[in-house]
């Protein structure tokens, strides 16, 4: 079994009267990508903050490499690199400088990997910061992060003003940590990215993580989507168990598509069996089904709440 | 097409000074509250005769005159012409600074912010934005000016008029509204709001430094001096509306150039141009505080050139201040050349001593800045990557408060150095410039002190922080104009300005000076304790 790289149980985060964050409790092993996702206004940020030693946690326990986050944060940010989602930079020094000096004060220095990084992010590194677009302040906090050699990575939604190109070189870079067995949180909102990379998924909603594992445990808790066409009538299926939204093809004759419970999956498959199938489509729920589906079932407890 | 220029400008500038109520609420009372509560007094402390031409003697003497501005009301004296000449160039001081704070921030701070950004992506003119700041501007101060008026009106000094009254005021808003447009030609030309509000405040210090030298030597040359224009009103004497006719011409002159600046540039940028940077950071930049010194670089040397200039300034009138002889024959005849001298050195021991809590404020300025940029760095999102680093907390506090305290102690020294070497120069028998650093060393701990206030607001009470800038304006106010207010003792020993002696008249109290230091080590600490145990504040 890995070490375990950051460990947050039951975390906890007043604002006053406001509680942003609830209960967070979740963690990252050596050498794992751990995707964290959530709508805006989840608790992200707030928890990397915390994670940080920027904000203090009102209640539960964090610790990165078994050390407190709050009373041991100098030494724990030694060894981590940090990108956040909204870059700001000292406007009268250029992004040269700034990398450099990112690199100096965790007892880094620039290497040829640090250029090669400039080159492949294509940063003019001698324009001064307040020049710079989003993205381009984005680079600079990246290029900085990537040629620190570190043991954990924390991203927060770091490819927000990337173009696609940038946000491919940024995948691969996290893809080449990955291989070296370095440890990662990648908070993100685009799916396919933590798709790509991550090992396991934490989602968060309302302060809370509802769930977490790897992509294919959420599967099973999720439903597949059928389209099939057979040569007898499908009508009665809308009333089998575990299958849902069954929507029958107006135009094709015995062609319906609908979606199936993960557990449920082998009793369909042997219902539709003797309807002498013609054609068969199966599509796995992407994390963005994942997604919408927590959001709407959290939605629609608290309209039932009403 | 015309039109399309200028469009929502009426709908924004009621915008404007609806968000800004409060900080106009703020500036007005402060300012009608001053002009009424001290023509409240006048009758009272300059009732008598006697009381009248000891205080005229006083504001005669080219000490007075370079702090004041010249005394130019004709016997019988009254109280409202005394009043006219203590109030009009300190009060010019404040509304200026009043309209740069309203000017900057309406314009290049709102750009800076990326709303102007927001703002001219609707169905807004180009100029509208900065239309409404100029008309803002305008408002503010005509309401300080009715207000000043009424308020001054409503006091009814012996001496007064209903003219100068309402001069005083109007001179005072257009004084105000042409130092508003002399600070939104800057927001154009700087490419940022710290760099309008210094090049703003470097406008007006050349200026009144230009009008003090002007006052002291030759007053007609005053009229040139833009700032000299306040004293040629002469309220409640000739009452002059000419001045008033040329600072609006003046205002409209910089607005043309303002607009066409504004029409000629892009949103963000500035006229000044912005030269490439190093590709690589030097080897001195490695660390929080060499950050912090390099963030400071360029405004720490401006208040540093400024300071001594202003000391020079003063000391280069140390020959004119001091020579009794000239002011008084007689008195020279009856004491003896020798015992003249012995006088002349306690006037200008006395100047300095004055002059000296101007250093020590102006310099807290640029220490207090520093240490409140711990918290504002933090908002702008600057700080946030650092945290993640190896950096503690303490390290980034020591940092902003060695900084704050180098910017401090160099401005005070070099204050006082520059006010010490022209004014022993200036000196048929020049005092030490040894005896004159008095004033540094016995200063020094007040402004130590102040620094330590404001840390604990940044440390404890990061939202309140502003509120630290009450040290020194009340320090000024109650040292600078205390004395002719007749303020007792105990009020002017509510600022830390007040705790030190009449240095370098008097010897160097050097209890004084360490359990003063001392306390402002126990401030500085407290600061630290409550930056260090606080969530940092978020953007």
């Amino acid at each position: 079994m890995a070490n375990t790289v950051l460990e947050i149980k039951h975390l906890q985060k007043k604002f006053g009267k406001f509680q942003a964050l609830k209960d967070i409790t979740f963690d990252v092993k050596e050498g794992e990508v751990f995707g964290f996702i959530g709508p805006n206004g989840a608790g992200k940020s707030t928890t990397i903050r915390v994670l940080l030693g920027i904000l203090r946690g009102t209640g539960g326990k964090a610790t990165i490499f078994g050390q407190d986050v709050w009373r041991d944060s100098v030494k724990i940010h030694a060894r981590l690199a940090y990108v956040p989602g909204d870059v700001y930079l000292w406007p009268n020094l250029s992004g040269g400088e700034i990398i450099d000096l990112f690199l100096k004060l965790n007892q880094q220095k620039h290497t040829a990997k640090t250029d090669a990084l400039i080159k492949q992010f294509e940063l003019d590194p001698t324009k001064k910061a307040r020049t710079y677009s989003k993205g381009n302040r984005q680079k600079v906090a990246l290029i900085a992060a990537f040629s620190t050699d570190a043991d954990f990575y924390i991203f927060d939604e770091p490819t927000s003003g990337l173009d696609p190109l940038m946000e491919e070189i940024f995948q691969q870079n996290v893809l080449a940590l990955k291989k070296q067995g370095k440890s990662i949180l990648l908070s993100s909102h685009i799916l396919s990215e933590v798709e790509r990379m991550c090992d396991r998924i934490g989602i968060i909603r309302d302060g809370r993580i509802i769930e977490t594992g790897t992509l294919d445990d959420m599967r099973h808790l999720t439903r597949t989507v059928i389209t099939v066409k057979t040569q007898e009538n499908l009508a009665d299926f809308a009333q089998l168990p575990g299958v849902h939204n069954f929507k029958i093809d107006e135009r094709t004759t015995n062609k319906a598509s609908f979606a199936v419970d993960s557990e449920s999956i082998g009793a369909i498959m042997v219902a539709l069996a003797p309807r002498q199938i013609v054609s068969l489509q199966s599509t796995p729920p992407t994390l963005e089904d994942l997604f919408l589906r927590y959001y709407n079932r959290d939605q629609e407890v608290s309209d039932h709440a009403k | 097409m015309r039109n399309s220029q200028v469009s929502q400008s009426g709908y924004l500038t009621r915008f404007y000074l609806r968000r800004d109520w409060l900080p106009i609420g703020l500036w007005l009372l402060g300012i009608v509250g001053l002009m009424g509560a001290a023509a409240g007094k006048f009758d009272g402390i300059y009732g008598t005769q006697s009381a009248l031409a000891s205080i005229v003697t006083t504001l005669k003497s080219p000490a007075m005159v370079s702090l004041f501005g010249p005394f130019i009301a004709k016997a019988p004296y009254t109280p409202a012409a005394v009043y006219a000449a203590e109030m009009m160039v300190f009060m010019g001081l404040i509304v200026a600074m009043m309209a740069i704070y309203f000017a900057v921030r309406n314009t290049r701070t709102e750009e800076d912010n990326g709303i102007l950004e927001l703002v001219r992506a609707h169905a807004v003119g180009k100029q509208s934005p900065l239309i409404a700041a100029t008309l803002e501007l305008l408002i503010i101060n005509l309401m300080v000016g009715v207000l000043s008026a009424l308020a001054l009106q409503g006091a009814g000094m012996t001496g007064s008029n209903t003219t100068g009254d309402w001069l005083f005021g109007l001179g005072l808003a257009a004084f105000g509204f042409m130092f508003g447009t002399f600070s939104l030609l800057m927001s154009q030309l700087a490419s940022n709001s710290r760099g309008a509000t210094s090049l703003s405040y470097l406008v007006l210090g050349a200026l009144y430094i230009a009008r003090m030298l002007t006052d002291v030597q030759n007053t007609d040359a005053t009229w040139w001096t833009v700032y000299g224009w306040i004293e040629k009103l002469a309220i409640y004497g000739k009452n002059n509306w000419l001045p008033i006719v040329l600072m609006l011409l003046l205002a409209i002159a910089v607005l043309g150039v303002t607009f066409f600046a504004s029409a000629k540039r892009d949103v963000t940028a500035g006229l000044l141009p912005s030269r490439p940077g190093r590709q690589r950071a030097s080897r001195l930049l490695a660390g929080p505080f060499s950050l912090v010194f390099r963030l400071e670089r360029t405004s720490l040397i401006i208040w540093m050139i400024g300071l001594f200039v202003l000391g020079v300034s003063y000391g280069s009138i140390f020959g004119t201040v001091g020579d009794l002889m000239k002011a008084n024959p007689v008195m020279a005849k009856v004491l003896g050349t020798a015992a003249v001298n012995v006088a002349n050195r306690t006037v200008i021991l006395n100047f300095a001593a004055t002059l000296a809590i101007i250093f020590a404020v102006v310099g807290s300025i640029p220490a207090m800045i520093t240490v409140l940029k711990l918290n504002s760095d933090e908002r702008k999102g600057w700080l946030e990557q650092l945290h993640a680093k190896h950096v503690s907390r303490a390290r980034l506090y020591s940092s902003y408060v060695v900084v704050a305290l180098i910017n401090g102690i160099m401005a005070l020294f070099l204050g006082v150095l520059g006010m010490a070497v022209a004014g022993t120069a200036s000196m048929t028998h020049p005092l030490t410039i040894t005896r004159i650093l008095r004033a540094f060393v016995g200063y020094l701990p007040a402004l130590l002190v102040v620094l330590g206030i404001t840390a604990v607001l940044v440390g404890l009470l990061p939202r309140l922080q502003a509120l630290s800038w009450v040290v020194p304006i009340y320090g000024v106010f109650s040292l600078y104009l205390g004395g002719l207010f007749d303020l007792p003792k105990w009020a002017k020993q509510l600022t830390p300005y007040g705790w030190v002696n009449r240095v370098p008249l008097s010897r160097i109290q050097w209890g004084t000076f360490w359990w003063m230091t001392g306390l402002a080590v126990i401030l500085l600490l407290i600061g630290y304790y409550g930056y260090a145990h606080r969530d940092l504040l978020e953007n």
